[in-house]
């Protein structure tokens, strides 16, 4: 009898109450459930540029807007393309960095991305994503939940909601930051879902893994005594909730308790990069000690953090964990307002680990049923930024009407190079792709109808892609 | 059909509607606007034209959206508008994610339909683009004033005890939702201590209020409990989520920024404890320099002026924390949903430009009067050394420019581009060759050996053609151009700001030649964008913004200058040693001299300034009128503070109820605008509203007529009849099962371990220390890193206000449960304080039941205990560990 069974009998459990909501999927994150079709990917591993990339100066090569840098937007410009607003007096900036073709499918990137695009074979890289609006926290909030608005469910939670996780021993759905990124825990919330789908959060500004998960060891005592001990724990707890009557709470509590005791031995091993070769570690580009920072910077970040994250993340992946949520770092590194040319370094740091990523997982087979998603809230204007506080006009603002996002790994084709942004990289004018057509496409990657995958709450069914979304088929191998 | 059959019925028995204008304008603007206001505007306007349906005006209706006409005047059955509304279209019902409308209210639209649908002409705006508040904006719910409202009635009086319960029967009726019976008094009493204490019972309380059969018992424990100093401890805790409080910020250069802060914080819980009329509490915050007793009140202006200091938050803070208003979102535009023109924030704004940080010193003048003289001595040599050292780097930086080819050249001759690895010569070999600077060297080393292959200047640097000289007479050249652009800058900024409204174009250096300058002459003034960059960072310009210099100029100084510095250093050292213990003070805000009239940021942006707007109140909320003393803090305080001001009592109120309830009447506390939450019992808010105005703002008179009511005695079971019609408890017909705040908790660990010490007020110190068992609210709060435990368990950031935690549970919560110290040592402590008058082990079990959870075991917790213990000594402290990491421990019902 497990204890959820004995929870059923006992008549505390939520069977035996008929509370909708809960009986209306799985009310913890327990056993791996069954997709609702033949899945491609059964892990997710995002990425998330946090700030905004620019997109003409990494995957979306545009000879026009080198051609016309330094000049203002050409008049027959504004015939054609619906964007038009906002654009008026705005100088085209050409591209500090130079574009190459790779790979087979000769798919152009960036001399930011030289690594990532080495795998280009296996990345496709959509080019006409678009999404609602150009403000950090808003367009942060919805890449992670679909909505613009705080309180919903993040998409891995509804991940983990939809398909559960096949290692009990770590949490279904992780997140990890060096620090936090803008707008902060709401990111990982479960929202209305049952809290056992709340991403579990672990500080990438930390290496040791007792670290990056506090309490993760007892020294005083003994695994089988703390079986002991929290066996006594389990045993009150049921009897407290025969007191109390069945509630989410009390059962998740339960649960979180189960998995935080199985989390010490798997934790321990999973978060610890010092377990790979050095030679690993390089390939990441982790250096064996943190660099030291003398103040603390908002924004700024630091050599191997997210290079750690990468090898944790494979790590994570190869244990079985269904979602990891990978931001890149505090708040919005990639907001390059004012400089274009910070993008280098912020390449630099991401641009090995990526590639590194992509290639150990394909070596090991993993990539072929773990989708790796990359890209941040928006990506840039192609035109310089003159106004605001900055002081220099080498930077580019926020765009949320074309960017581009790499899929990789997962039964997406890789070698792709989808839709398209206008001749200058402003917005997407061909197959464009809404965040909630890219919510769907990675759902259905893990066998889940982004229709179907629906919680009722307040007496409404919702899911992560609102009333929206559609599948991009085309991009499916 | 059922629902709108009825709403015409109500139609024809009705009395006969006139058809003249006045009598339809009536009718639209009191039965009609006022349900268009609070559920269709906020997505079906002029400005949000969801699904194309703008409902502002009459063509927009008629016209209708992506599915056709909303509305056919005339035709109530056939007008789309009603199909949904009615929920006769199983796929679209609307209002979208919110309760079905009131019977009456569909019947009214039906009948605005049936009599032609009238609708007033929409306003033309005589100015382009002049901002109007509409009338869909001002009819909103929130800026309605307060109506003093007499509770319902109801059929089931057995189980309402006060107005409260009437008001929340009448909806439990209507729904048919059963309410939960009441909960036992153990619960209740537990649940009292919590809400008011945040601690929980003792086993003799819990004993003396199950033996108390008085009808008002409760009232008692009630009043006892508010009269604790405890009270405050909890309650200010809250408010200071609101008012983002810390005692520091993200951004400064020393640990302690506000080594006083805690004296609005133990402002906060003393004006609580006193039950401060929350209007003056609000004044007190705003203008207690201006309230005449300042001593008493001047402390509460450090809502103010312990800000955080990312962005100037003040105007948002003070329209989320008093007014549950987004004013702030009125910064860069007009406010995109409620009726905040971008002027309302700019007017606010000038109130706050016009004050400035203040100390409201605590210690005799002469006590004072001596400190900033020795204080201003130090201040005095800081300038001195910081100038020194700016003056020397921006000459340094000049002749470095001017030896760039030499060390070009040497720095070719370590790297030796293209030749084998044999040619190579090692940096010290080139240092004999000439008089080199050994790190300027080796930056050039690193700067060339990193270089970017498409870098606009130095791409050929390995080329055997490379021109060192004409390299040099670029980065002269480069340095000049920046010295010229930004003397530009400073001249159109300065015209700009002569000319009203002007935005001023400014030039910058070419991409190319910036990229220069910043490799060679990257220095602070461009804020901390390029620290990011470590690669090529060659000379430092102007030093880096702090006073003691990076050590990059120092270290090229010689003879005089490097003796003078010295000098200035120990100058220093001798004054800092005279400087006395710091005087106490009060952390506030005051008039400046010079009152300032802000003008509008078009787009937030400083280089493009709008119309200047007096210092005001929101349009919304008074008549405009320009605030005439001084800043206008005491003006903004006292139209804050007003019995009229629809949101103040209503917000605070919400606040309350939140806090006893888990969840407010309306959901959303910080933002009753049209993006927040509608109010679930808005006659409850207004008549608890009143009521907490005639109780001259008694905040504690508000617990009480909450607490004594049946609604928050009801026990917490479940219903499953219930669920579905109500599974988020809105109606409140039973109360939660809540998780301990992070506060709660740590303080329920120290409370029953016997450790807690309870010594109120004073310096805060971090909760990290082992030995701080003081409580949570005295622990160090930081914007910077927020405690680690206080994290784990939802603490809120204070770098912006928060209106409720989110009680979460994670595994990594668990840990700290499972291995973490402070749980291992209270464990640790409690086992052993249950040995304390002997005894064999069931006495000693029932001894750990009575202080952790105020009772006796039942007899399968006694066995359990036994089975535990019984492998030996050893095992009383992990036994008081699995208590302490229990459900029944963690969540208060």
């Amino acid at each position: 009898m497990t204890r959820r069974d004995a929870l059923t009998r006992l008549g505390t459990g939520f069977g035996m109450l008929g509370l909708s909501n809960l009986m209306a999927g799985p009310a913890s994150i327990g056993e791996p459930r069954a997709p609702h079709f033949a899945p491609r990917a059964k892990h997710v591993i995002f990425l998330f540029l946090n700030g905004g990339p620019s997109q003409v100066d990494t995957f979306d090569p545009k000879p026009e807007l080198t051609r016309f840098h330094g000049k203002q937007v050409p008049d027959e410009f504004f015939k054609t393309s619906k964007v038009t607003k906002d654009l008026n007096h705005s100088t085209l900036l050409g591209s500090p960095f130079t574009f190459k073709k790779y790979g087979q499918s000769g798919i152009e990137v960036s001399s930011l991305f030289p690594k990532t695009a080495e795998c280009i074979d296996d990345i496709c890289v959509i080019r006409s994503m678009h999404t609602d609006l150009p403000a950090h926290p808003q367009a942060i909030t919805q890449m992670n939940s679909g909505r613009l608005i705080a309180g919903f469910p993040s998409m891995g939670s509804w991940v983990t909601y939809g398909l559960g996780t096949e290692n009990r021993n770590l949490p279904g759905f992780i997140a990890m930051c060096p620090g936090t990124p803008n707008v902060g825990p709401e990111l990982w919330s479960s929202g209305f879902l049952p809290t056992s789908f709340q991403g579990t959060y672990v500080p990438l500004d930390e290496s040791d893994p007792e670290k990056m998960i506090r309490h993760l060891t007892n020294r005083s005592m003994s695994s089988a005594d703390q079986r002991k001990q929290l066996d006594l724990v389990a045993a009150l707890d049921r009897l407290d909730m025969a007191r109390r009557g069945a509630d989410p709470n009390l059962e998740g509590r339960i649960q979180a308790m189960e998995t935080a005791f199985r989390m010490q031995t798997e934790a321990l091993d999973a978060f610890d990069v010092g377990r790979e070769p050095a030679a690993m570690r390089a390939r990441y580009g982790v250096p064996d000690r943190p660099p030291e920072t003398a103040t603390k910077i908002r924004s700024a970040t630091r050599d191997g953090d997210f290079a750690r994250g990468c090898l944790v993340a494979r790590r994570l992946v190869e244990r079985g964990v269904r979602m990891v949520q990978l931001y890149f770092g505090e708040d919005i590194p990639w907001d390059s307002h004012h400089d274009i040319l910070v993008h280098r370094n912020l390449a630099r740091q991401a641009d090995r680990p990526i590639a590194a990523l992509i290639q150990d997982l394909k070596a090991s087979g993993l990539l072929k049923e773990t989708l790796i998603v990359v890209g941040g809230e928006f990506g840039r204007t192609p035109s310089v930024e003159t106004t605001g506080r900055i002081n220099v006009q080498n930077g580019r603002n926020h765009n949320s009407r074309g960017f581009t996002y790499l899929l990789a790994g997962g039964g997406v084709k890789g070698g792709l190079a989808y839709g398209a942004t206008d001749e200058f990289g402003f917005a997407a004018v061909e197959k464009p792709v809404h965040l909630h057509d890219l919510h769907a496409t990675v759902l259905h990657a893990l066998g889940l109808d982004h229709k179907r995958l629906t919680y009722r709450h307040s007496g409404r069914d919702y899911r992560l892609t609102d009333v929206a979304g559609n599948v991009v088929t085309d991009i499916l191998a | 059909m059922r629902l709108i059959s009825l709403g015409l019925a109500a139609l024809t028995a009705g009395p006969a509607f006139a058809a003249d204008e006045t009598a339809s304008r009536e009718f639209f603007e009191s039965r009609v606007r006022p349900v268009f206001a609070r559920n269709c505007s906020a997505c079906h306007s002029a400005g949000n034209k969801m699904a194309g349906l703008d409902m502002s005006t009459r063509d927009g209706l008629l016209k209708g959206g992506q599915s056709g006409a909303a509305v056919i005047p005339g035709k109530p059955e056939d007008s789309l508008i009603v199909r949904l509304i009615a929920h006769r279209d199983e796929k679209r019902k609307m209002p979208m994610g919110q309760a079905k409308l009131d019977d009456a209210r569909i019947a009214d639209i039906a009948r605005w339909i049936q009599e032609g649908a009238w609708f007033p002409e929409p306003v033309q705006a005589s100015a382009k683009k002049k901002y109007a508040i509409t009338a869909d904006q001002r009819a909103f719910w929130a800026f309605q004033p307060v109506r003093k409202q007499e509770p319902p009635v109801v059929k089931n009086t057995a189980w309402s005890k006060t107005a409260i319960d009437r008001f929340l029967m009448a909806k439990i009726e209507a729904r048919r939702v059963v309410a939960a019976k009441p909960a036992d008094k153990r619960t209740l009493l537990r649940r009292a201590y919590y809400d008011l204490t945040g601690l929980p019972p003792s086993a003799a309380d819990v004993e003396a209020f199950e033996r108390d059969a008085a009808p008002d018992a409760f009232d008692k424990v009630v009043d006892r409990l508010l009269q604790s100093p405890s009270y405050g401890e909890r309650w200010a805790r809250y408010w200071l989520d609101v008012a983002r409080y810390s005692d520091d910020r993200l951004e400064s250069e020393v640990d302690a920024p506000y080594p006083n802060g805690f004296r609005y914080r133990d402002w906060v819980i003393q004006a609580l404890n006193d039950d401060m009329p929350y209007d003056k509490f609000v004044k007190a915050q705003i203008a207690g320099d201006q309230m005449g007793d300042s001593l008493r009140y001047a402390a509460g202006l450090g809502f103010y002026a312990l800000r955080p200091d990312t962005q100037d938050d003040r105007v948002d803070v003070t329209g989320r924390a008093f007014l549950g208003l987004t004013t702030g979102c009125a910064q860069c535009h007009d406010h995109k949903f409620d009726p905040i023109p971008t002027t309302d924030y700019y007017a606010l704004l000038g109130v706050f430009t016009s004050t400035k940080d203040g100390e409201y010193p605590l210690a005799p003048e002469a006590v004072v009067k001596e400190y900033k003289e020795r204080q201003k001595a130090v201040d005095d040599k800081k300038a001195q050394i910081r100038d020194l050292l700016h003056a020397q780097a921006t000459q340094l930086s000049q002749a470095l420019a001017l030896q760039t080819a030499r060390y070009a050249r040497a720095a070719r001759l370590v790297l030796a581009p293209g030749l084998p690895e044999s040619q190579r010569r090692t940096l010290d070999a080139v240092m004999a060759d000439g008089r080199y600077d050994k790190e300027t060297l080796q930056r050039w080393v690193k700067y060339l050996s990193d270089m970017p292959k498409d870098h606009p200047h130095l791409k050929d640097w390995t080329s055997a053609s490379f021109d060192a000289d004409a390299f040099q007479e670029r980065v002269l050249a480069v340095l000049a151009e920046r010295k010229s652009v930004d003397e530009e800058n400073a001249y159109r900024r300065a015209a700009a700001k002569k000319q009203k409204g002007a935005a001023p174009e400014v030039v910058s250096l070419k991409t190319d030649s910036f990229y220069l300058w910043r490799d060679l002459f990257f220095n602070d003034f461009y804020g901390n964008q390029f620290k990011q960059e470590d690669d090529g960072l060659l000379y430092y310009g102007p030093n880096r913004g702090f006073y003691e210099s990076d050590g990059t100029v120092e270290r090229l100084l010689d003879g005089f200058w490097k003796e003078h510095l010295v000098r200035l250093r120990e100058e220093l050292a001798s004054v800092k040693a005279r400087l006395p213990a710091p005087y106490p003070f009060l952390h506030t805000i005051e008039d400046s001299g010079k009152l300032k009239r802000e003008k509008v940021r078009v787009s937030g942006s400083d280089d493009n300034l709008g119309e200047e707007v007096p210092r005001r109140f929101l349009t919304i909320l008074s008549n405009g009128e320009p605030f005439a003393k001084g800043s206008g803090r005491a003006e903004l305080a006292d139209a804050i503070a007003s019995p009229g001001n629809p949101l103040t009592a209503r917000v605070m109120l919400n606040r309350i109820w939140q806090y006893h309830f888990g969840a407010g009447i309306v959901r959303t506390p910080s933002d009753f605008g049209f993006m927040g939450d509608r109010p679930s019992h808005p006659e409850l808010l207004d008549y608890l509203a009143a009521r907490f105005v005639e109780s001259g703002w008694s905040m504690k008179a508000m617990h009480r007529e909450i607490m004594l009511s049946a609604a928050y005695r009801a026990g917490s079971e479940r219903l499953a009849a219930n669920e579905s019609l109500d599974p988020d408890n809105r109606l409140f017909w039973r109360s939660g099962v809540r998780r301990l705040d992070a506060e709660a908790l740590r303080d329920s660990l120290l409370a029953v371990s016997g450790e807690l010490d309870f010594t109120p007020g004073g310096f805060a110190s971090p909760l990290s220390e082992e030995t701080n068992r003081r409580r949570a609210v005295y622990g160090f709060v930081s914007r910077r890193k927020t405690d680690s435990t206080l994290a784990l368990f939802d603490f809120p950031n204070p770098n912006a206000t928060s209106e409720k935690r989110p009680l979460t549970i994670t595994p990594p919560q668990q840990l700290y449960f499972l291995n973490g110290g402070f749980v291992a040592n209270r464990a640790q402590s409690l086992a052993e304080r249950s040995a304390q008058g002997g005894g064999a082990a069931p006495e000693r079990i029932a001894r750990l039941y009575r202080l952790v959870f105020g009772r006796a075991p039942s007899a399968e917790e006694a066995r359990l205990g036994a089975v535990f213990t019984l492998a030996g000594p050893a095992r009383w402290a992990p036994y008081a560990q699995a208590l302490l990491s229990s459900n029944e421990f963690l969540f208060v019902n």
